[in-house]
């Protein structure tokens, strides 16, 4: 960490404002993180090695990631009422 | 650096907190690029590299570029489609993501 970096300087203000920023960015490399392991997935999912003849993606996986995402989506979402409903 | 501050060297605390948010950012980015050079090795090695020989062969080494480029065109797709998804959720709870762009 850089020296001249001292936050004791900064006021509640201040320190209250950083605080809020880096929540964001925290935030920000959760959904990366998601991103991330989503993305293997649906990679999984949707490409075989007989297509990596060409980098870009044709029509057909393009419309699957799509997919993957929104149903992946709707499964957590789903996982989350139902355990919801189960608690009560 | 100056006692009473204000010196060249002191900086002003909108300097500090511009100073760490991006060294925060950089560290971010760095992360996130190491997490991507990590799965893309493991899926497309897995993918092009059945039987590891005594070197990459042509096709080996075209295969992996090849999906090398696939799956990061992929994560764009995903990480697209997962922002617009998270913002329609959460506009019907009420909240929205404007400030947080990727």
């Amino acid at each position: 960490m850089d020296p001249s970096l001292d936050l004791s300087k900064l006021s509640d203000a201040d320190k209250a404002d950083l605080q809020q920023q880096l929540a964001n960015e925290q935030q920000k490399a959760t959904i990366q993180q998601t991103v991330h392991s989503l993305n293997e997935t649906c990679f999984k999912k949707c490409t075989s090695a007989k297509s990596f003849s060409s980098g870009t993606l044709d029509r057909t996986e393009e419309a699957c990631a799509a997919n993957c995402v929104d149903r992946w989506m709707d499964s957590q979402l789903l996982i989350l009422q139902k355990l919801g409903s189960m608690r009560q | 650096m100056s006692f009473l501050g204000g010196g060249s060297s002191s900086k002003s605390n909108e300097d500090i907190k511009t100073a760490l948010l991006q060294q925060v950012q950089q560290e971010q980015a760095m992360n996130n690029a190491r997490a991507l050079i990590g799965k893309i090795n493991e899926n497309c090695f897995d993918a092009c590299v059945p039987a590891p020989g005594a070197s990459l062969s042509a096709k080996e080494n075209a295969c992996m570029s090849s999906c090398m480029q696939k799956y990061i065109n992929m994560w764009n797709t995903v990480s697209r489609s997962y922002m617009h998804r998270m913002n329609e959720e959460r506009k019907k709870m009420g909240g929205d993501v404007a400030g947080l762009s990727m």
